[in-house]
């Protein structure tokens, strides 16, 4: 158990810079999550952390160690790999027990303990198989065995669950989630899905061209993103973020969308964003609304995806089935606001306005 | 659904007449091992008592002594070269060692008459007083049998994963027993069918044995090649040797051929 601690750490390849001035603090027994559109340098964060990749300056620590020119060997990790890199000449049980082998530990202590990792991870009918006969999601587990038999310093985690199927992705999230919670070890989790990092995070990392673009509670994310990109990335489906001009409280777009926003100090060029949802559709508009036309509409169950197009604008929304009565595809609908939650951007820089 | 008959019709008569081609010359050679001088001289014989003669004046010839100096040469060969090619192939394949040059132009030497490199090693051989021992042949052996299992070799290091590796030194191992352990495996079937290759080549070879080694270390191509005598070639005899020569290389590499599918299966059954 320990925490880890990034200071300055940069990643150049050649004269391109993959990772710049990364200061990181991960609490002891924390989930962390990063994720960022490829190429943000989250992947390479996690190898240097690995020591699998050389650092160009800075310092890693984990606990109170400087690990920054340890071998991967000696830092006391345990990884686990996109497409699991299971050990094919070895069977189920080896495959848990390799790391053991490392600290000399005697091979039936070793095998062992390997059978009572297995059977906790309900794979003890599968002990004896080799890599090749198991599934995609058996593999996952077997990887995840692997990872926990040595009760490592620190779990990392490189997209685990991106070769799974959608349903299995669920159910391993979860539970990685409980045992990550029941052994409290300090956790780094690299994805590229923002659902993902969403829902198994305690701390969520957005990365953006080798920088942190933001850090904080999956909620503090999502609610106030400080730049556009952040707000684009995270929430499914995406941000509506909308050009234009505010006064007193009125936004209006370049083209021509009129919508009412919480009073704040702004006024002049701003980005607006709006969550799906947050904006409103009523089939019986005021006629002091905008308004929009209803060209698809996905149902989710209780909930449904609204495509709109107002002034050229494709905008989204989610409302409840409920509300869609009276709307089809090809309606008008009148388009408002949910109170208190715009989200106003410079224009310019794409910051966040207070 | 007429198509694949005739296709697999055509497969089977191709792989008849390859068979053919192979077994005749093997089947006449062992029939001639058997038969007397004045027997090989009629060709339409068909039905003859076996003789032993042929087998009894090459096995007094020294033949065995010259197919252990063989063997000897082709082990050391091969041995050297797995742990140089292998070491080398790995380094191309997982760091570009040489650029993308080396991958191919390792095998440049292979451009190379051998009677051009032969000369220089002879000279090497005399200056060193190492001329007429199995010395100067395995370097000459080296000098194609080094390239080609390389070569051979990158491919196989090329379809290793390389997260295995950095699973590997993840997991509490250093590079070199991560290397051991969990990249060496993985390529076993291929380092098997690198030294049956090598050893081939080096089993095969006459021509640098001949100039190296052409006395009392002659390997057994050489000594083969001793049955065309002055007074003739002793076809029988020579028959005989040459049976010597290939009977070990064909059982050997069937039982070996059994392990290369095992191993390629992926360690299905258990080692």
């Amino acid at each position: 158990m320990a925490n880890v601690t990034f200071s300055k750490v940069n990643k150049m390849y050649g004269s391109s810079r993959i990772v710049s001035d990364l200061d990181l603090e991960l609490p002891d027994g924390s989930f962390t999550v990063m994720v960022g559109p490829s190429g943000c340098g989250k992947s390479t964060s996690l190898r240097m952390l690995a020591g699998l990749e050389p650092i160009t300056s800075g310092e890693i620590k984990i606990g109170e160690r400087v690990v920054t020119d340890l071998e991967p060997k000696d830092r006391d990790i345990a990884m686990v790999f996109q497409n699991y890199a299971l050990y094919p000449h070895l069977s189920v049980r080896e495959n848990i027990a390799f790391p053991l082998r490392a600290t000399k530990t005697p091979r039936a202590l070793a095998l062992k303990r390997a059978d009572e990792v297995a059977d906790s991870l309900g794979l003890a009918h599968l002990a004896a198989r080799k890599p090749k006969d198991l599934s995609g999601g058996q593999q996952q587990r077997v990887a995840i065995g692997r990872a926990i038999i040595r009760q490592p310093s620190v779990f990392l985690f490189d997209e685990p669950l991106s070769n799974l199927d959608a349903k299995l992705r669920v159910e391993t999230r979860t539970e990685l989630l409980q045992i990550q919670r029941r052994l409290g070890i300090t956790s780094l989790y690299v994805t590229h899905d923002q659902e993902e990092a969403m829902t198994l995070s305690d701390r969520i990392i957005v990365m953006r061209e080798g920088q942190i673009a933001q850090q904080g509670t999956p909620l503090e994310v999502y609610s106030r993103p400080t730049s556009t990109f952040v707000a684009e990335f995270v929430g499914s489906p995406k941000m509506n973020l909308i050009d234009g001009g505010i006064e007193r409280g009125i936004f209006t777009s370049d083209s021509g969308i009129r919508l009412e926003t919480q009073e704040i100090g702004a006024t002049g060029l701003v980005t607006l964003g709006i969550r799906p949802d947050d904006l409103l559709i009523s089939s019986s508009p005021e006629p002091t609304l905008s308004l929009a036309t209803v060209e698809l509409i996905e149902l989710l169950g209780p909930r449904a995806i609204v495509t709109l197009r107002a002034h050229d604008r494709v905008l989204t929304s989610v409302v409840g089935a409920a509300q869609l009565a009276n709307v089809r595809e090809g309606s008008i609908v009148g388009l408002s606001v949910r109170k208190n939650s715009s989200h106003l951007f410079d224009q310019a820089s794409g910051s966040r306005l207070p | 659904m007429r198509k694949p008959k005739l296709l697999s019709v055509l497969r089977i008569t191709l792989l008849w007449v390859a068979a053919i081609f192979v077994i005749v010359p093997l089947a006449w050679i062992t029939l001639a091992s058997f038969k007397t001088p004045q027997e090989l001289n009629d060709p339409g014989l068909v039905l003859f008592t076996p003789n032993f003669d042929s087998w009894a004046s090459v096995l007094s010839s020294g033949i065995l002594d010259a197919a252990y100096r063989s063997l000897v040469v082709g082990l050391v060969t091969v041995g050297i070269s797995i742990v140089v090619g292998g070491m080398g192939a790995y380094a191309i394949s997982k760091y570009k060692a040489g650029g993308s040059v080396t991958r191919f132009g390792i095998l440049a030497a292979q451009v190379l008459p051998p009677a051009v490199l032969v000369f220089p090693f002879l000279t090497m051989a005399y200056a060193l007083r190492l001329n007429d021992t199995l010395v100067p042949v395995i370097f000459a052996h080296l000098s194609f049998v080094l390239p080609v299992v390389t070569w051979f070799l990158i491919g196989f290091f090329d379809a290793v994963p390389p997260a295995l590796e950095e699973q590997a030194r993840v997991d509490g191992f250093s590079r070199f027993r991560a290397f051991v352990l969990v990249v060496l495996p993985q390529v076993l079937p291929g380092i098997g069918a690198a030294a049956i290759f090598g050893f081939t080549l080096s089993w095969n070879d006459m021509f640098y044995g001949l100039i190296l080694a052409p006395g009392n270390a002659a390997i057994l191509p050489v000594a083969i090649s001793g049955f065309n005598t002055f007074r003739g070639v002793q076809l029988g005899a020579m028959s005989a040797a040459i049976l010597i020569a290939v009977v070990p290389v064909v059982i050997a590499s069937f039982f070996i051929q059994r392990k290369l599918v095992q191993g390629i299966s992926g360690g299905a059954v258990k080692s």
